[in-house]
């Protein structure tokens, strides 16, 4: 059985060195396309495209270390870095620095470092931990307590504030509680709660700015030069790119300084402008691949633990696209987040490159763990 | 764990079922979202593009224009009558302003303010509170030395602008023709808005592509500018400035609430003066009531009385029902006419000859000849005449009077129509039908644009009949006549006074309209001009006795300024005759 097994599963290719060709290529295809997009939204900057190129190669390499870590590995550090990641938060809440309005950056003495990105790996990480480690589905309590170490990094993230990385560890740890095999009850009894919930949050947990950020998704035109400004200007890029577009480093809401944040994350407006319903498709397409293939593993994965952290995870890839598109097509309101890979930045860049590392890991090391 | 715990482990985690589809659910349901995606930017790309384009367009497209100073109006001679000169805008931006906080700098803002007449306080009002906005005029057309000193304030957010403004250099000799501009250089009155697009031009328009921070990026399109030109009229200023003196002076005298002069060159139809008054300072417009901006010699319509008195006499020698020699016998004064009196001024006239009736104005005398022939023939004079048709001068404003075009007439409707009743005409109507007499019967569009040849005419009037009416004319100013005021020392001139009653509503009221047409000199006529005076107040009232005078000096004048040979001495004589025996 060991021989029909390592035969089937004999590592091919790159698969020696623990990597994915087909995840690879796409993401490789993807980040292409978003370097040629950030060069026209960084109004061909030689400085930004040369640090973008920087970030990107450093994250490869985080990747491909993440991808020779064993599964195993990542299931035993699980917890020990949720609760590090834990103390992080709170020493940023208590002493961090303030960047933009917000508290999210704690400084290290060497390095500035923001303890919310590690988390997003650490979450479901921990919680699929915490779940897979007994028979599922899992018990009521054990869901509860699933969702309380997911809540409290999410609360923590959200004082900050940072609603969108809030909304991204949230559903990466509620992902690996619905896979575990939640029942469809309790997400019904959920669903009722939260809706619940939400004029509480309205009148007592948001901010000034997250309401008006809502308010003007609803109806951006009431204040088209104050908080309505961005979404009017980005849909109006994205409606006059037109099926075909303007054509590259044509468009003129974004070249010309109209869009706002256009280099990060209102970065699709650019390609959309640009590159008209074609970019957007093809775009969109690459991301359909990559979560496709990323969900193929998923399945794929031997162990639970495994099966949970890789759908957990690129259903957090996942919301970062939809959330970001949305946001910038009118369909969501406005909240912090950028469109992955494509979008000019460095924290975050990182860090999905490391989750896409342990992919790579949990669909490489399929043999060594079934063996050992 | 032992190895085969392990494998067992692994093995019961490997068929989770519920794990499974809940993968398919999810990624079923990651695809849906992405297809929403899509559909999301193809409806904003594909289905509402149009909208969106026109408002990428909007926010980037901008057509600049480069302004072109506002051709000069010159008189015939190239005396400027309007002319624009470079001032200064001074505006602010109140974001920069506010945020600068120039408002703290207390002693350059006063100083800001008092540069431009206001307080500090009203300043600040002037900028508001709002520091969205971005523009606001604090002052326009602000004089050279202003725009110096304030320039010097150097007040952060507070800029300068380019424009121009007209000056009217003749004042309020010309206001009415010349009219005037709104404060952003387009004319709405007067020659300036009739001649707009020419004194304007076309400014040089320039489509082009502009960035958020308003710095051009490219040209799209490129019109060049039509440069604006000078617009020389008719008008001959030192003429215009007579007119204008002398009317003015009738119109205080005499307490009339308006009055109009036309004067027209008879062989050209160019008008060479237009004055009305009360006038209003075109440089300074604040506190002039509208209804002073008016020009009355084109707008207002009056019943021209015994000034149109040589049209049934001419009527009468076209259609041959009366010759030069034709005498009519006006007693006892007074004529029953359809069931109403027609009756002269004054007393009974006993027999008068066609000068005579000039010259003593007769009523009878016209309404014997208008009833002579068909009223057809009569009515085909008055409008072969000009009258009921615009003259051609194309004003804004310019009225046509009033001639109806009935078929039916009663004898009294036509009776008042030989005195001057029953139709309506302007002051240049009048000037137009006494210039086609004083030419030799040619009648021509008049023009207030210089051309010397003038327009191409019409004869209405054979030379001859139009000659005996120039003589007729003469014995109204001569002893015994109606405007013996009306003389020119040196010159023959001849003419005709009217004056009306004016219609209110269910008749005539008291207000008269008094009026004066005539033309000189008479040996060779050059000038048709018309004087009209409005409701006078005092207790003469008469055309001859307070229109005629009026003429006469401004005749006086311009004879003598056109260089014109008097004609008075020798030939007047022997011409004189055949009228005063008449007489």
């Amino acid at each position: 059985m060991n021989d029909v097994i390592s035969e089937s599963q004999r590592p091919r290719g790159l698969a020696i060195f623990h990597i994915d060709t087909p995840l690879l290529l796409g993401l490789l295809a993807l980040m292409g396309f978003g370097l040629v997009v950030l060069y026209s939204a960084s109004g061909q900057s030689q400085a930004m495209m040369q640090a973008q190129l920087i970030r990107l190669g450093l994250a490869f390499a985080v990747m491909v270390v993440f991808a020779q870590i064993s599964p195993l590995t990542y299931k035993r550090w699980g917890l020990p870095v949720f609760l590090l990641g834990l103390l992080m938060l709170v020493a940023v809440l208590l002493f961090g620095e303030i960047g933009k309005g917000a508290q999210r950056w704690l400084n290290l003495g060497f390095v500035r470092f923001q303890p919310s990105e590690l988390m997003k790996l650490a979450v479901p990480l921990a919680i699929a931990w915490f779940i897979s480690n007994h028979n599922l589905p899992p018990k009521l309590w054990r869901l509860l307590l699933g969702f309380v170490m997911c809540v409290i990094p999410t609360l923590l993230i959200a004082k900050q504030p940072d609603l969108g990385t809030a909304l991204l560890i949230a559903t990466s740890g509620i992902m690996v509680l619905f896979l575990a095999g939640m029942s469809w009850r309790l997400i019904v009894f959920i669903g009722a709660l939260v809706s619940a919930f939400l004029p509480v949050m309205w009148f007592f947990v948001m901010h000034d700015y997250q309401k008006r950020r809502v308010l003007t998704f609803l109806n951006p035109e009431t204040d088209p030069l104050g908080a309505g400004y961005h979404i009017i200007q980005s849909k109006i890029a994205i409606g006059s790119g037109g099926l075909q577009g303007k054509g590259w480093l044509q468009g003129t809401q974004s070249q010309l300084e109209f869009l706002p944040e256009r280099h990060t994350d209102f970065i699709f407006s650019v390609l959309s402008e640009e590159f008209g319903l074609v970019g957007v498709v093809l775009l969109v397409s690459l991301y359909l691949f990559i979560v496709a293939r990323c969900m193929l593993i998923a399945t794929r994965a031997q162990d639970n633990f495994s099966k949970l952290v890789a759908g957990s995870l690129t259903m957090t890839f996942f919301v970062y696209v939809f959330v970001n598109i949305g946001m910038v097509s009118g369909l969501l309101p406005v909240v912090g987040v950028p469109l992955p890979l494509v979008s000019f930045g460095g924290t975050s860049m990182v860090t999905l490159l490391a989750a896409f590392g342990i992919l790579m890991s949990i669909a490489t090391h399929k043999r060594i763990l079934a063996s050992s | 764990m032992s190895r085969a715990a392990q494998k067992q482990h692994a093995k019961r985690n490997q068929t989770p079922g519920i794990v499974g589809w809940r993968f398919v659910f999810v990624m079923l349901a990651l695809a849906s979202v992405f297809v929403v995606l899509v559909a999301r930017a193809a409806y904003l790309q594909v289905l509402e593009p149009e909208m969106l384009v026109t408002q990428g367009d909007l926010r980037s497209l901008r057509v600049t224009s480069n302004t072109v100073l506002r051709g000069m109006i010159l008189d015939r001679h190239g005396e400027e009558l309007a002319v624009s000169v470079p001032v200064q805008a001074i505006w602010a931006d109140p974001k920069v302003v506010l945020e600068r906080g120039s408002q703290q700098d207390l002693r350059r803002w006063e100083a800001l303010a008092e540069g431009l007449n206001m307080t500090a306080e009203q300043l600040n009002n002037r900028i508001g509170s709002d520091s969205r906005r971005r523009f606001v005029y604090l002052q326009r057309q602000v004089s050279p030395a202003a725009v110096d000193y304030i320039r010097r304030l150097n007040v952060p957010g507070v800029y300068f602008r380019q424009e121009s403004r007209r000056f009217y250099p003749a004042g309020e000799v010309t206001a009415h023709l010349i009219g005037f501009t709104d404060i952003d250089d387009v004319g709405v009155e007067g020659i300036e808005r009739r001649y707009n697009a020419l004194l304007t031009g076309t400014a040089g328009r320039t489509l082009v592509r502009r960035d958020a921070k308003g710095r051009d990026i490219e040209v799209l399109e490129r019109e060049d500018a039509q440069q604006p030109r000078n617009l020389q009229l008719s008008i001959d200023q030192r003429i215009q400035s007579v007119a204008y003196r002398e009317l003015k002076k009738a119109v205080l005298t005499y307490g009339a609430t308006s009055g109009s002069v036309v004067i027209v060159d008879v062989h050209s139809g160019e008008v060479l003066a237009m004055a009305n008054s009360p006038s209003f300072n075109p440089n300074n417009r604040r506190n002039t009531p509208v209804h002073h901006f008016r020009n009355r010699a084109i707008t207002d319509m009056f019943e021209p009385g015994s000034t149109i008195k040589p049209l049934p006499i001419l009527a009468a020698l076209e259609f041959g029902s009366a010759d030069l020699n034709t005498v009519i016998d006006t007693a006892p004064g007074m004529l029953r006419v359809g069931g109403s009196w027609v009756r002269d001024v004054g007393s009974n006239n006993g027999k008068l000859d066609l000068t005579g009736i000039m010259q003593k104005s007769s009523n009878i005398g016209v309404t014997k000849l208008a009833l002579s022939m068909p009223h057809q023939h009569l009515l085909d004079l008055y409008f072969s005449m000009g009258l009921g048709s615009d003259t051609g001068l194309n004003l804004t404003g310019e009225s046509s009077g009033m001639l109806s075009h009935r078929n039916r007439w009663s004898d009294h409707e036509l009776a008042s129509l030989s005195f001057g009743y029953n139709l309506s005409v302007t002051a240049v109507q009048l000037a137009r039908m006494y210039a086609a007499i004083g030419n030799g019967g040619i009648l021509r569009p008049l023009t207030i644009i210089k051309s010397e040849q003038g327009l191409p005419g019409e004869r209405v009037l054979s030379p001859d009949y139009a000659q005996a009416m120039l003589d007729m004319m003469e014995a109204v100013i001569e002893p015994g006549g109606t405007a013996t005021r009306g003389r020119v020392d040196g010159y023959r001139v001849g003419g005709k006074t009217g004056t009306t009653r004016k219609a209110v509503a269910g008749g005539y009221g008291d207000d008269y309209v008094a009026s004066f047409a005539g033309v000189a000199p008479i040996s060779n006529p050059r000038f048709a001009t018309v004087v009209v005076l409005n409701e006078p107040a005092s207790d003469y009232y008469h055309g001859g006795e307070i229109a005629a005078p009026v003429f006469a000096n401004i005749m006086n004048s311009v004879l003598r300024l056109k260089n014109i040979t008097p004609d008075a001495d020798g030939v007047r004589i022997s011409k004189r005759k055949g009228g005063r025996d008449a007489g």
